[in-house]
């Protein structure tokens, strides 16, 4: 799969924190919710935010553990589990910072995928409250 | 058997009196310790639980500038006695069914090595402050929430969790309960009504940021053990909400 120039997180489902540098991400939707290896993270926290490839790419030359063939296929698997999705935004340039994280990381792009709290995430507590129904406000599971 | 139970309380007045009656009226199916920990409250909270101490010595009441639910919740694991077999808590303006505790009591007297039980929880909107029952009238629906107060934890189980996290100013009950089915303890999933949730204006009925942000924190620290440590064990199987699609009333 080639690479669009950007991506945007792919639904008002998908929502992240970073804690420590470290992205967690949770599926509104089904409860799955993902975690990254070191470089892993700063590469979701990049595209996540707007990043172009390209400028993404230059970031990386330096960095041992995230050349352009894995970036490619950690892209891919990232949109294959409906987290991210093409966008047609203009892409941003990548963070003075990025090179140095990018660099620093010692662990190979990777995303590990979980759904033991499925149950949990589907009604507690992140969803948005609208006013009339007060919380929990709960997402119908599929 | 001696069964401590931890009720932080801030400025809730209104509901404490109706919660610790609602322990009280239990006392006969256990050694009952109720450890009352007042964080810093300025309504008259503290003065309506000594005025139940008379008439029941088993409530101990610690007061202590506020801290926030966290380090009150720490604060009455401290005050646990050598004595204290079992431990549970209730929220100060939750209500502990009638027969709770005979219930679920009688899984750890039939197995000495059982560590915990979680039950559910209803949540309610509307409790006969008499009987401390939910209203004929009211909405309710019961499911295998997360909660502190669906679990009774052996004391054993209490020392191998540890305390609760302070570096959470919410979810630290989340935390706590990750922490406790991760380390893989004997548990047993009973259908035990463990308490009625009261839904009021005066809980939360908003998520703010911060509260998103700290459940994903507990998500977080959670991946972030077992990655550490494959030795912990995946959280399957022990929540079931999705009865909760069906709460829309309030």
């Amino acid at each position: 799969m080639a690479l669009s120039g950007v991506y945007a997180v792919a639904s008002k489902d998908i929502v992240f924190e970073s804690f420590d540098g470290e992205a967690v991400v949770l599926d509104l939707s089904n409860g799955k919710y993902f975690g990254f290896s070191d470089s892993g993270s700063k590469v979701w926290q990049a595209l996540s935010s707007g990043v172009g490839t390209e400028a993404l790419i230059l970031s990386a030359e330096g960095a041992a553990m995230v050349g352009a063939d894995a970036l490619e296929t950690f892209v891919a698997r990232l949109v294959e589990l409906g987290l991210l999705a093409p966008s047609s935004a203009t892409p941003l340039p990548s963070p003075d910072d990025l090179p140095a994280a990018l660099a620093a990381a010692s662990e190979p792009l990777d995303v590990s995928v979980h759904d033991d709290l499925a149950d949990l995430i589907t009604v507690d507590p992140i969803h948005e409250v609208e006013e009339p129904l007060g919380w929990p406000a709960v997402k119908q599971v599929p | 058997m001696r069964l401590s139970v931890i009720m932080p309380v801030h400025n809730r007045e209104t509901y404490v009196r109706a919660a610790l009656r609602s322990l009280l009226r239990q006392r006969a199916a256990a050694d009952l310790d109720i450890i009352v920990i007042d964080d810093g409250s300025t309504d008259g909270s503290a003065q309506a639980v000594r005025a139940m101490m008379d008439e029941a010595p088993c409530i101990r009441l610690f007061q202590q500038e506020n801290m926030g639910v966290t380090g009150a919740r720490n604060s009455g694991l401290k005050r646990l006695e050598p004595e204290t077999e079992l431990v549970s808590f209730l929220d100060s303006d939750d209500i502990s069914p009638a027969g709770r505790f005979a219930a679920d009591l009688d899984f750890f007297r039939r197995d000495p090595s059982l560590e915990l039980t979680y039950s559910r929880m209803m949540l309610v909107d509307r409790i006969d402050e008499e009987t401390l029952e939910p209203t004929p009238d009211s909405n309710s629906i019961t499911v295998r929430g997360i909660h502190l107060t669906a679990a009774i934890f052996s004391r054993r189980l209490v020392d191998r969790i540890g305390g609760f996290d302070e570096d959470f100013v919410q979810a630290e009950d989340t935390d706590f309960l990750l922490r406790g089915f991760e380390i893989g303890p004997r548990y047993v999933l009973p259908d035990t009504l463990a308490l009625y949730y009261r839904r009021h204006a005066g809980n939360m009925t908003r998520l703010e940021d911060v509260q998103s942000r700290e459940f994903m924190r507990a998500i977080y620290k959670s991946m972030k053990r077992r990655r550490a440590n494959p030795s912990l064990r995946p959280i399957d199987g022990i929540f079931e909400l999705k009865k909760l699609a069906d709460w829309r009333f309030m």
